[in-house]
């Protein structure tokens, strides 16, 4: 037997490594145990392009990051040349609006302000674990309450639009308020990101303040590169987890939680060797960790129906291109080349483009949003974010991968016209590739859609929505639980506190 | 207008030519998508020939499924409550199964051929159940309702029936064994089981051969009091035997729409058939520990002695002081025991450890008029009817 540890966090990606960090402060022997060679999981390689910062709760907690965090504008590309470029400023935006509509700008604002303060409403609920009902506690149905109280007190009119607006989709809302193509397909974009929904699905909209909420409560703004790419932040992670004394072994995949009595006190690596602790978190995603960590003959028939129906098709890839110089992008200053990028033109382009991944098909006009890296020196790389690159793809990412690849240099070709002779190398990282590189199931990024059945005490699944499994001893931390991923920390946080909370 | 009702009508039995042939009365009702006998002749009789000589019952209707797989033992083991690995082959065991919360779904019985083939017979449909609760288990399960004829033959002379049948030395199988016969060219599994708490057997075989095997055992019974018998009849010999009867006696789980009319195993009487030491896990463990440990079961079901000799159908159940502390869920005046029966379910600890001062407030009907009676009860074993022969092995035969 080999020694004992008060806690096992299974996997190091970032809120594993939160989870960890937090736990170890307060006086636990920690071991993470993470399966590939890396730490850092999605994060290793840098699966997202932009990040929201980390919340300042989660920082505090850890003793305080060091990462820095550059701003980023946002710059929606379109054919003729007519960029619309945006900061978060109200002041700034509303007038480079204003130059395309000026019906629109005002428009923009009332919108902006109106969606801030939902995302507000939503703001508190987001950082703290959510409410389950089925305990009948008094700070469970506390928190309900406030989170009612929270939207009640924007006022009756705002109440009554909340309401509308919860199960709306995001098209509806904004072919209501814009005319401009071009700012009604940048909104959509990132309603839709990370996302298996098109624009006119339902629920896009909730998906939008869900980013919100994380994001400064802005729509452009809280859009952030980490200084020295997400290797600095994961690297500040392990710094942090050396004064902290938390163990990290490396290339050890976890088979299974070990238990006695219905508890888990272990786990079982492949290799054989088994370890032994108090308690055991999970950072894997909530099918992996209830169907192979727990297994399935440790279930109740209800639970396994209800992770066989959780969602998590991942519909991002990430296409990177090594260049041997920089591409002109049309009418793009060396401004607009620092923003992030983003290729969809219109509400109907991006529909379009996630029709076919209804059927599990890919669309060869998918959407981008694009990062330009190292565009002052000789190796400039662009990192692109492939949306509606379904899962499981119906034509077979083996045999269509090359084309699928030509397809979107030959969409950036219309924006960038001499991209195909800078370009030295290109790889490109699947919702498939995730899934099999990263053991994250479906490939998602956020270990399951961010939809109003997989939201709050219903994420990921009922029952286990308060970082704790149905199994005693095993919690989870990953972005399969509340609030989600997208580079928060705060599961990982949250489900620190919940084990504080049960020891 | 004709209307096509070939999806709609109910579905005749392989036994219908016979059973329709049998009745006397024309009475039929839907069991199961089925149309079965509800009696041939009449009720008082059938009742008398399945405690007197030997009783038939088509019992095709049930719900059957098939668990073949390499991990069916295991599978098995997993879906319900009572722990089956030590079960030996060829045999059956009574069982229930519990949902997640540890609330009973429904109680039926398993036939094991071997460590990777069993069958399973209840009353509610569950496929769906067994098939969402394989996942993760090497197994296959198939629904074999229409597949498998059925017929449930009762009665003291029911060995002795089966003998004249062709299965030859039956009465040395135990209670809850089962053996594979070929008999008059055709293959017959013969399980000594039964809904009527007297010695008997039930036939399982290919509906291909449900004509001729009907009509073997009604010329093999001819001069043992043989009589088919009918749901009615059937339901007074369940009653007299303490057997429960799901959605009469509780409610199914996924049938119920309120959760509090959910039961668990403890709230019906089945806390024996819960095997919480069970090395593994089972459907609803971890809901059931927590109900033993805390011991929150709200309700019992027992047997209640009634005074007088009114049946007490459908009564409301008080304490001395009028309060209401339950219901009486199935009850009739037992011709056998000469005893005013009822199976109850009661708001404990009424039944447990209250068992006596309560009453049953019966109506009675009289020619248009009701008779409002006060009766004082008392909380018995619930197996009102169990006489010696019943698990006698050898069975007792007759000429």
């Amino acid at each position: 037997m080999s020694d004992n540890y008060d806690v096992i966090v299974i996997g190091a990606g970032h809120n594993g490594l939160v989870c960890a960090n937090i736990l170890a402060k307060k006086n636990r022997k920690v071991l993470i145990c993470e399966a590939r060679e890396k730490c850092g999981g999605l994060l290793e390689e840098s699966i997202t392009n932009f990040v929201p910062q980390i919340p300042l709760s989660v920082s505090s907690s850890l003793g305080g990051l060091t990462v820095k965090y550059k701003a980023k504008s946002s710059i929606a590309l379109s054919e003729s040349g007519q960029h619309i470029r945006l900061v978060g400023n109200q002041h700034i935006d509303h007038k480079v609006i204003s130059g395309f509509s000026s019906k629109d700008a005002d428009r923009y604002v009332e919108f902006h302000d109106k969606m801030s303060s939902f995302s507000k409403a939503l703001g508190s609920f987001m950082m703290a674990s959510p409410p389950r009902i089925m305990n009948n506690t008094f700070s469970d149905y506390f928190k309900l309450f406030k989170l009612g109280m929270n939207v009640r007190m924007l006022g009756k009119k705002k109440f009554n639009e909340f309401a509308r607006m919860v199960g709306l989709n995001i098209a509806d809302e904004l072919e209501d308020n814009f005319e401009n193509t071009l700012l009604q397909g940048l909104i959509a974009h990132d309603a839709v990101l990370g996302s298996n929904l098109g624009p006119r699905s339902p629920g896009s909209l909730i998906n939008l303040l869900f980013r919100m909420a994380t994001h400064d409560n802005s729509i452009f703004g809280g859009i952030y590169e980490i200084d020295g790419g997400s290797k600095a932040f994961v690297d500040t992670l392990l710094d942090i987890s050396n004064k902290n004394k938390v163990e990290i072994k490396t290339s050890s995949s976890v088979k299974r939680c070990i238990t006695e009595n219905d508890k888990a006190v272990g786990v079982e690596l492949h290799n054989g060797e088994k370890i032994y602790a108090k308690k055991i978190i999970s950072n894997a995603d909530p099918r992996s960790t209830y169907f192979s960590l727990l297994g399935t003959e440790n279930l109740d028939t209800d639970v396994k129906r209800r992770i066989k129906h959780h969602r998590s098709k991942g519909k991002v890839a990430k296409l990177s291109l090594s260049l041997n110089k920089q591409p002109e992008f049309i009418n793009c200053d060396k401004d607009d080349l620092e923003s992030r990028m983003v290729i969809a033109p219109s509400i109907d382009y991006i529909e379009e483009a996630f029709n076919p991944s209804k059927f599990d098909k890919l669309s060869m006009e998918p959407i981008l949003e694009m990062k330009l890296k190292n565009s002052d020196q000789s190796n400039p790389a662009l990192d692109i974010q492939v949306q509606y690159a379904s899962y499981g793809a119906q034509e077979g990412w083996d045999n269509i991968k090359d084309n699928y690849v030509d397809a979107v240099i030959k969409l950036i070709e219309k924006y960038a016209p001499d991209i195909q002779s800078c370009i030295e190398t290109k790889a490109i990282v699947t919702p498939d590739d995730i899934e099999k590189n990263f053991h994250v199931t479906g490939g998602h990024w956020h270990h399951g859609e961010i939809q109003i059945d997989q939201l709050f005490m219903l994420r990921p699944i009922p029952g286990a929505s308060q970082y704790r499994t149905h199994l005693d001893g095993l919690y989870m931390c990953g972005a399969g639980t509340h609030p989600g991923g997208g580079l928060t920390g705060i599961p990982g946080r949250n489900a620190a506190q919940a084990i504080l909370e049960d020891a | 207008m004709n209307r096509d009702l070939r999806f709609t009508a109910l579905k005749k039995t392989p036994f219908h030519s016979r059973t329709s042939l049998a009745s006397r009365t024309n009475k039929y009702y839907n069991w199961n998508g089925f149309t079965v006998p509800t009696e041939y002749s009449t009720t008082e009789l059938e009742y008398t020939a399945a405690r007197n000589g030997t009783s038939v019952m088509d019992l095709t209707p049930m719900c059957k499924y098939m668990i073949n797989g390499s991990d069916a033992n295991r599978f098995v083991d997993y879906l319900v409550t009572r722990d089956l690995s030590q079960m030996e082959d060829n045999t059956v065991a009574y069982i229930i199964w519990c949902n997640e919360d540890g609330k009973v779904m429904d109680d039926g019985t398993i036939f094991k051929f071997s460590n990777t083939k069993f069958m399973l017979c209840c009353a509610v449909k569950i496929y769906n159940w067994l098939h969402d609760s394989a996942e993760g288990f090497d197994v296959s399960c198939e629904d074999a309702t229409d597949t498998t004829a059925a017929l449930a033959i009762q009665g003291p002379t029911s060995c002795s029936t089966l003998k004249n049948y062709g299965a030859d030395d039956l009465e040395l199988l135990k209670p809850f064994g089962m053996k594979q016969y070929n008999i008059n060219g055709y293959d017959v599994l013969i399980s000594r089981t039964g809904f009527t708490g007297d010695l008997g057997y039930e036939l399982w075989t290919d509906p291909a051969n449900a004509e001729n095997m009907w009509d073997s055992i009604m010329e093999a019974g001819k001069e043992l009091k043989i009589r088919p018998f009918g749901m009615h009849a059937l339901e007074m010999t369940r009653i007299e035997a303490g057997f429960i009867q799901t959605n009469t006696d509780f409610m199914a789980a996924e049938d119920s729409l309120r959760p509090v009319r959910m039961r668990s195993p403890y709230e019906i009487g089945m806390g024996w058939l819960v095997h919480l030491n069970k090395e593994s896990y089972f459907v609803g463990k971890r809901a059931l520990k927590k109900e033993k440990e805390t011991g929150n079961s709200e309700r019992c079901l027992v047997g209640l002695d009634i005074d007088g000799d009114k049946p007490a159908v459908g009564s409301v159940i008080y304490n001395e002081k009028k309060e209401d502390i339950g219901i009486v869920t199935a009850a009739m005046w037992s011709p056998t025991m000469k005893r005013n029966v009822a199976l109850a379910s009661l708001k404990r600890p009424y039944g447990i450890k209250i068992k006596e001062n309560i009453f049953a407030e019966i109506y009675h009907p009289e020619e248009l008029e009701y008779k409002k009676i006060w009766a004082k009860c008392k909380v018995v074993k619930r197996q009102f009817f169990s006489p010696e022969r019943r698990n006698k092995v050898p069975a007792d035969l007759y000429e």
